[in-house]
């Protein structure tokens, strides 16, 4: 293993000590706790548990629609946990003063970054591959539906995290940490938000182009959305959505690409105290 | 060898200068004091030579590097003024992390760390959280992470902060040991005797300039101490 190598081993390994020291970690398992618990209770619903027009709802109905918002919104929930942990998980220590210490070995500023960005990483991904993956498993042997569509929307949540967390943590050298989180907490389902609805509308009308304010989050920001319904939208045999996934995840990883640059281009122009 | 230069270092924030046009060589293996009262300078010129900041016009070179460059970096110790240990870091972690990220491989790691936890007296300490460590020993703690695997250069900011007049005693046996063994040292601080004792230059900063600079002894006049000469200097 080569130096820099080696350094970034060790302190990607003491970012995510870190990480899993602050509190938010409890709350994160908390929340995969209830959220287990919930996706437990979805993928338990048979076919007698719905009817329309006293007819039961087929089983691979009610799958197809349960089992993409399941995964739909813990994909979400993965991707505003890697970004809040990443809002300070570089600043602070630069902030306190430790960071320093590090800085002073023969460390790259973008080692040093990218150290902090994948403790954060591992973190979010963990609680990804817990949640997504007990899901996954639920709807896959209770439902059972393919686990390819499992599989596309976990590579687009990895992605996804790789772009909000970067973005977040350059976010986070030039603004407070209340600032950082509330973009966080309020952009990742506003641009989730912006996607479902112009995916949805395009589905129905293939024509449609979607103005304003959310066509333009979905236009131009990152397709945190977009990427992960198109993949887990073949376990609805209603909808086609085909061709959105490929594009989608081509955009997302370079959103991904661009973050972590400018991540390092603003961590290499940054003094530290 | 030059170790540390500073050329017309200047160093700006926003309206103020920190630094201005300062030239500083350090030759390798010796001994130099940096001094100054208060915003003189002193930790703003460590910060560029370290790669922490970027001068506003000037070169500053490491080991004959951009010091921004990590490779500059390498066998070099720190102790910076404010120690801001990472609290929740057992001792033995942090010095195993400084270890690693200086070069020393598994089997050397651990015998470097005892020994140099025993040479700082914080041996008994090694699996205890940073944060339960009081001032002195914290310092102490610093100490062992900017002594550990030897460094060829040692940069100390304010070194004797927090420490009782054993430790202080302690620090300049330590400073002095990695002198005769051939370290370079860069010394900033505000206790004129430790410096004395321990550099063979000095350098006093005013307002960001260089005041005077020179060996300890031509920089005194007959019968003057250091701290006369450095109020001579600060006090134009």
């Amino acid at each position: 293993m080569t130096a820099p190598l080696r350094a970034f081993a060790a302190l990607a390994a003491e970012a995510f000590r870190d990480g899993l020291r602050r509190r938010f970690a409890f709350a994160i398992a908390l929340f995969l706790l209830a959220a287990g618990m919930g996706a437990e209770s979805c993928t338990s619903l048979g076919s007698a548990s719905f009817s329309v027009n006293q007819h039961a709802l087929p089983p691979e109905v009610l799958a197809g629609f349960v089992a993409p918002l399941l995964l739909s919104w813990q994909a979400l929930a993965v991707l505003v946990i890697t970004g809040v942990i990443a809002a300070d998980h570089l600043a602070r220590p630069l902030a306190e003063g430790s960071a320093s210490l590090w800085l002073a070995r023969p460390v790259s500023r973008d080692t040093f970054a990218a150290a902090r960005l994948a403790g954060a990483l591992c973190i979010g991904l963990g609680a990804g591959v817990l949640l997504l993956g007990t899901s996954a498993a639920l709807v896959v042997a209770r439902q059972h539906l393919a686990v390819g569509p499992a599989l596309a929307a976990a590579g687009a949540t990895a992605l996804g995290a790789l772009a909000v967390g970067a973005l977040a943590m350059a976010a986070s050298l030039a603004l407070g940490r209340s600032a950082v989180l509330l973009l966080v907490i309020g952009g990742v389902p506003s641009i989730a938000l912006a996607n479902a609805v112009v995916l949805m509308g395009q589905l129905l009308h293939p024509d449609l182009e979607v103005g304003g304010v959310l066509g333009a989050i979905d236009r131009f920001g990152p397709p945190l959305g977009t990427a992960v319904f198109a993949a887990v939208a073949p376990w609805n045999p209603h909808v086609d959505a085909t061709g959105a996934l490929g594009p989608a995840l081509g955009r997302l990883a370079v959103w991904a690409l661009g973050a972590t640059a400018l991540l390092a281009l603003a961590f290499r122009h940054t003094e530290v105290e | 060898m030059i170790a540390l230069e500073l050329a017309g270092a200047t160093k700006r924030y926003g309206r103020r200068s920190a630094l201005v046009g300062v030239d500083l060589a350090v030759p390798a293996g010796s001994a130099v004091g940096l001094l100054g009262a208060n915003g003189a300078g002193k930790t703003t010129a460590l910060r560029l030579l370290l790669g922490f900041a970027r001068p506003s016009r000037g070169a500053v070179r490491l080991r004959g590097r951009d010091p921004f460059d990590p490779a500059s970096r390498r066998g070099v110790g720190y102790l910076p003024e404010r120690l801001r240990l990472p609290g929740a870091m057992t001792l033995r972690r942090f010095l195993g992390l400084h270890g690693r990220l200086a070069g020393l491989g598994a089997g050397e790691l651990g015998r470097e760390i005892e020994a140099t936890a025993e040479t700082t007296g914080v041996r008994e300490r090694l699996g205890e959280r940073l944060d339960s460590l009081s001032k002195g020993l914290a310092q102490r703690a610093g100490f062992a992470a900017a002594l550990l695997a030897r460094p060829e250069l040692l940069v100390l900011d304010e070194p004797t902060s927090g420490l009782d007049p054993l430790g202080v005693r302690d620090a300049r046996d330590w400073a002095l040991a990695a002198r005769a063994r051939g370290a370079t040292l860069l010394v900033s601080s505000h206790v004129l005797s430790e410096v004395e004792r321990v550099c063979d230059q000095v350098v006093i900063l005013r307002e960001g300039r260089i005041a005077a600079a020179g060996a300890v002894d031509q920089l005194l006049l007959p019968g003057e101490t250091l701290e006369d000469a450095f109020v001579r200097a600060v006090r134009g």
